[in-house]
């Protein structure tokens, strides 16, 4: 009854788990104590919806069938989610920081399940190893002891928790109609049914079949050979700039200084 | 049969898209935006690696690769503006940088909070061995939370 | 002389004017002291284009002395404008002449032709050589008037500037021409009385005359409106079409050798009514010449030159234009002699208490316009020449009394009124003298021009108030001073030589008339022209009286002068600035009369001062070539009865109904002496009240009662005007401001205060903090993300 009144491609687990994720991230999100009635439960209640938000996704998954069924990438998307929720919603910058630190290491785990093993390595280098630390450092300079007010508040939560939902119900509609229509062109078998009628050879179009790393390079290095190129420009210009800003800050402030 | 995987790194793709989406809306830390931002492109580089699968074209998978090459460079310029905001008004605030309102609108102010009622922590303390080390005592103390 | 010269001089008399103020407008500051070189030599030569134009147009004329063939050049200029199949003529309407194709275009329209078209014909001729002489000794005298005014390039300016105007108004061969040469005379008549426009009377008095004379205006849109819809065409004269059929025009030769060309009736008065109502504005009527005293407020040549000899005429020059149009209107006719009649009898009551010089003179201007219009309103070809006639003897000696009343004014520091000063008979004696030839000539005293003149128009008048003085209906041309009923009005008006009229005038409608009758026709009687007669002859007594008055006023009695002639060099007022007279201190008077101080308060001036306050000759010149121009040339117009003749073969005045009237040239006896005895009786009341006498001593006036004061209140017009014109006009700007005010600028608010509020709502969200701009965003996002989703999943 309930799945008649919903457009075709979602079903009512999905949207269930779309309505209680959205409830329990607005009550997960730092607000001011004592501005509604729930008061100090609204943390408590707004981690059980969360809970069954994400068991439904996972049911929801587990019906589709398929890879999904595979534990491994429950779990790597399960880590990938709830990291990422844990980062939005946590007070403190740092924990928020290492919290997405955790997300970063299930979205590797859900990259290197898909097959892409250069990515997910080089998700863990660049960022966790790399950008993450930039940001600790700057926390370091520049957080004040202490919780300040404006972590503890957030702007308009119920609001984008809303927009939130409404986003994620188009797009979990919206692929969930993909399979209405598959294209006959360009399906591609799943893992099981790809080993079972891979074709022998090096023609074998199962991107897992042969040898992934060294076509991603050809790839990268003969069709966007300008486009990495631009990129190690664009670094380098973003290092150039980032260094020019903070020196002309530095003398901007020392002459502050000088001239008081 | 259309391949389950496919639907289920796109979902988890677009829970961190609007993850992240709905981090920027709220935090006002601008780190912590920042963090949320990078989210989005996590849930994006999900979505771009699954579909390069789904077609085996390795084009998505390159497009990630620019994807962290931005994201490293967007981190490196934006954090030197974070800090040079913060050492404008002391604050990490988003709200901080109000100029741009109409005149007649008031400034927003935040409520005034409450103090936090949580107790302040008991860090580790290290046990003197040999001679009590000598405690500096105009040095800043060490924060008691971060 | 060669066939392309009249053209080519026609062109020339507006152009060389027109070339004038262009370079005084543009080179005016750097001229220096020669900056009246421009206009003077400009006028100079459309003078002498003019007098050569005037032996063209008579060369031209042809015909017998009996009939007389219209005679015009026209010279097509450039084509202005043209609307095709503009006026689709009902068939056997006066613009659709019988037996003449009525246009080159298909199914008979007619298309709205503009063309910028000058004419010559006898009239012209003679307006023209009017203006540019007067323009001419006007613009001389000025030289020495305005010497030491600041802003003389502006004055030589708008004088060239109306030359040119006022020649090509009566140049042009369109209505529509006219109408806008009308309006630039006007302009121009604007711009010098506001001369010294820092004075609050002057600008006062131009803006005045600027509204009155819309009135005028107005009449004349009218009537062009009127004249395009009955006629078909604005054009004077005939067109030829590029196929060769003829394109009548309202005044062409087709029309005027048509009987039937020209209507009557209803509509035909209506037009007639409406330029009368024109030329009431311009030449100063009454009920619209209240704006001709003011305008004495310019410079004195302006004043002489517009206001005195030309642009007033404009109006009669209009009325005789179109004298085939009036004529076949009688009740129109009627009422233009009965204006006339009128001003002239209101206009010289008023004048005879006036106490200020120039307003004495313009009252005088409006009573003798009065006397042209009521010789036009006659409807004979003796009245329409008389009007003309009385037009150039006028500007002759009315200009002649102008600037003599200027220089009386620049000797006296800017005094002009007449009881503070006197006996300036010993001071000025040019001025004096030519001022006293002046004098004769406009009180009719002969054998001075208006002698003439004025006998001509009083003959017209009794022509039509005793038509049947001579029995019988004449339309040809015998004698008529044999004809036997002449003794029959002996005993009211000895007549010596009656005018013959056609057979309609004697019944009160003009029967005999294949038109339709008018509405107004009934007033066209006998008894109406008999009522006109005594009135023009009671003004020319009063006529004479008011100017020898001034005369003995201003030139006789002891010699008294203002203080402010004195201090004339200290820039008393606007008129005065020339600097040249060192005539000392304030004297004595003299005659041996005793030094009391008189009413204002200072003693006469010393006599031995009197050599250097005569005008310049630069001034005293004009003043005689006028003096002498008023002493001959009437005389020498009738004696050879040079202009009628030479008038007759003017297109306008050989329409049938006119040339019937036609009388031979005759001196009427009777009526001179009836019309000198007037005027002696008047010179002789005047000299009783004032001659020897000091001019600020009460005199006749005083005999009037509460007469005087509704003379020296002008008959309380100004007053009636403001009441029934002015204040209802007040009242509705007051209402009209209000509902701008209240319900306009209200409903405007209110659409301003929409846009206003919503904005109010709005703005609530520029709150300047980041992140309610990224949500507005978002949501915009999701909006049309929902929208696809709606379209794309129905």
């Amino acid at each position: 009854m309930i799945a008649a009144l919903l457009p075709t491609g979602t079903t009512p687990l999905l949207a269930a788990a779309v309505a209680s994720g959205t409830v329990s991230l607005w009550l997960l999100l730092p607000q001011a104590p004592g501005s509604d009635w729930l008061g100090h439960r609204r943390g408590a209640l707004g981690l059980v919806l969360g809970v069954a938000a994400l068991a439904a996704l996972a049911w929801a998954g587990r019906r589709l069938g398929g890879l999904g069924d595979e534990a491994v990438f429950q779990i790597v998307s399960l880590v990938a989610i709830v990291g990422g929720a844990a980062t939005v919603v946590t007070r403190s910058p740092v924990y928020s920081a290492i919290w997405f630190a955790l997300a970063l290491a299930g979205v590797a785990g859900v990259l290197l399940v898909l097959g892409a093993q250069f990515l997910g390595v080089a998700t863990i280098v660049v960022y966790a190893g790399a950008i993450l630390v930039m940001f600790l450092f700057v926390l370091m300079l520049a957080q004040p002891s202490g919780l300040a007010p404006y972590d503890r508040v957030s702007n308009e939560p119920l609001l984008a928790a809303i927009a939130g939902g409404v986003l994620l119900a188009l797009l979990t509609t919206s692929i969930g109609r993909l399979s209405a229509d598959p294209p006959a062109c360009c399906t591609i078998p799943s893992r099981a049914d790809a080993v079972a009628t891979a074709p022998v050879g090096p023609a074998a179009a199962d991107a897992l079949a042969a040898d992934p790393l060294a076509r991603l390079g050809r790839e990268l290095f003969g069709r966007h050979l300008l486009a990495v190129e631009a990129a190690g420009l664009l670094l380098l210009v973003a290092l150039v700039g980032a260094i020019a800003v903070v020196s002309r800050g530095e003398v901007a402030e020392a002459t502050r200084k000088g001239a008081s | 049969m259309f391949p389950a995987l496919l639907h289920d790194a796109l979902t988890v793709g677009a829970v961190l898209f609007v993850l992240g989406l709905v981090g920027i809306l709220t935090r006002r830390n601008l780190i912590v935006m920042f963090l949320s931002a990078e989210l989005m492109l996590q849930g994006i580089s999900v979505s771009l690696v699954a579909w390069s699968r789904y077609h085996g074209d390795f084009g998505g998978q390159a497009l990630v690769v620019f994807v962290l090459t931005v994201a490293a460079c967007e981190a490196a310029v934006a954090l030197v503006f974070v800090l040079q905001a913060f050492s404008r008004t002391g604050r990490l605030d988003a709200a901080a940088w109000q100029s741009l309102r109409d005149a007649e609108v008031p400034r927003r102010i935040d409520r005034e909070l409450p103090a936090t009622d949580a107790a302040p922590p008991v860090w580790p303390q290290l046990t003197p061995a040999g001679v009590r080390p000598r405690r500096d005592e105009t040095a800043e103390p060490e924060r008691e939370h971060v | 002389m060669p066939p392309n010269l009249p053209a080519t001089l026609l062109v020339l008399v507006p152009l060389l004017p027109l070339l004038a103020g262009l370079v005084t407008i543009v080179f005016g500051r750097r001229l220096g002291p020669r900056v009246h070189m421009p206009a003077v030599i400009g006028i100079g030569a459309a003078t002498g284009a003019a007098l050569l134009l005037l032996v063209a147009a008579g060369g031209t004329g042809g015909g017998t002395h009996e009939a007389p063939r219209p005679a015009e050049t026209t010279v097509t200029l450039w084509q202005w404008a043209t609307i095709d199949r503009a006026i689709d003529p009902q068939p056997g309407s006066p613009a659709a002449l019988p037996g003449i194709a009525v246009g080159s275009t298909d199914s008979g329209t007619r298309p709205l032709s503009l063309a910028v078209t000058l004419r010559l014909d006898p009239l012209t001729a003679t307006m023209l050589l009017v203006i540019t002489s007067i323009g001419l000794l006007v613009a001389i005298y000025s030289i020495g008037y305005m010497h030491d005014d600041p802003d003389q390039p502006r004055f030589f300016a708008l004088v060239s500037m109306f030359v040119f105007s006022m020649a090509m108004l009566v140049a042009s061969s369109s209505f529509l021409l006219v109408y806008v040469f009308w309006e630039a005379v006007g302009a121009c008549s604007y711009l010098l009385i506001g001369f010294w426009f820092r004075r609050p009377e002057a600008a006062r008095a131009a803006k005045k005359a600027f509204l009155v004379n819309r009135v005028g205006d107005f009449g004349l849109a009218i009537a062009v409106f009127l004249l395009w819809l009955t006629y078909g065409t604005l054009d004077f004269h005939d067109v030829r079409a590029t196929d060769g059929t003829i394109l009548p025009g309202i005044l062409g030769q087709t029309r005027l050798a048509d009987a039937g060309g020209f209507v009557g009736g209803t509509v035909g008065t209506l037009i007639c009514l409406c330029l009368l109502l024109a030329a009431s504005g311009k030449s100063a009527q009454v009920p619209l010449h209240v704006w001709l005293p003011d305008a004495m407020e310019g410079p004195t040549p302006a004043s002489a030159l517009i206001h005195a000899a030309t642009m007033v005429t404009a109006g009669v020059y209009l009325v005789a234009r179109c004298a085939p149009l009036f004529v076949v209107s009688p009740g129109a006719l009627a009422v233009v002699s009965l204006v006339g009649a009128t001003t002239a009898l209101v206009a010289a009551l008023i004048g005879t208490v006036q106490t200020d010089l120039k307003r004495v003179l313009a009252y005088s201007t409006i009573s003798q316009l009065g006397y042209m219009f009521a010789s036009l309103g006659t409807g004979t070809l003796a009245g329409f020449t008389a009007a003309i006639f009385h037009l150039v003897t006028h500007a002759c000696f009315k200009a002649l009394l102008f600037l003599g009343a200027g220089s009386v004014m620049h000797a006296m520091g800017g005094v002009i009124d007449m009881r503070r000063f006197g006996g300036l008979r010993a001071v000025m004696p040019i001025t004096a003298a030519t001022f006293f030839v002046g004098s004769l000539a406009l009180a009719g005293v002969p054998p001075f021009a208006g002698f003439f003149s004025k006998d001509e128009i009083l003959a017209a008048l009794h022509a039509r108030g005793w038509p049947d003085a001579h029995g019988g209906v004449h339309h040809d041309h015998e004698p008529a001073a044999g004809a036997p009923a002449a003794v029959r009005t002996a005993r009211l008006v000895p007549s010596t030589a009656a005018p013959v009229v056609p057979a309609a005038w004697r019944s009160t409608a003009p029967a005999a008339t294949p038109q339709a009758v008018g509405p107004l026709d009934w007033l066209a009687g006998a008894g109406l022209y008999r009522g006109l007669f005594w009135m023009s002859l009671i003004t020319a007594g009063l006529t004479a009286f008011y100017t020898f008055r001034a005369v003995f006023m201003t030139f006789t009695g002891p010699l008294r002068l203002p203080p402010e002639a004195a201090h004339a060099h200290g820039g008393h007022g606007p008129d005065d600035a020339h600097g040249t007279h060192g005539h000392g201190q304030r004297g004595h008077e003299s005659h041996g009369h005793a030094s009391a101080p008189n009413a204002h308060g200072h003693t006469a001036a010393a006599v031995d001062a009197a050599a250097s306050h005569e005008s310049p000759p630069v001034m005293t010149r004009p003043l005689v070539i006028l003096a002498g121009a008023s002493l001959v040339i009437g005389w020498l117009l009738f004696a050879t009865h040079g202009l009628g003749g030479f008038l007759a073969a003017t297109p306008s005045l050989t329409a049938p109904a006119v040339v019937a009237t036609r009388v031979p040239p005759a001196f009427h006896l009777d009526l001179a002496i009836q019309g000198t005895l007037a005027a002696a009786i008047g010179i002789a009341l005047a000299a009783i009240g004032h001659l020897g006498r000091r001019s600020d001593a009460p005199s006749l006036e005083r005999f009037l009662g509460p007469l005087q004061t509704l003379f020296a209140r002008r008959f309380f017009f100004d007053e009636i005007e403001h009441a029934v014109v002015v204040r209802p006009l007040e009242s509705l700007a007051w209402f009209a401001a209000l509902v701008d005010r209240v319900v306009i600028d209200g409903l405007v608010d209110a659409v301003a205060r929409v846009p206003a509020a919503l904005g109010d709502i709005v703005r609530r969200g520029q709150a300047g903090v980041l992140q309610r701009y990224s949500l507005a965003g978002v949501a915009g996002v999701l909006a049309v993300l929902l929208a696809l989703a709606w379209q794309l999943w129905q």
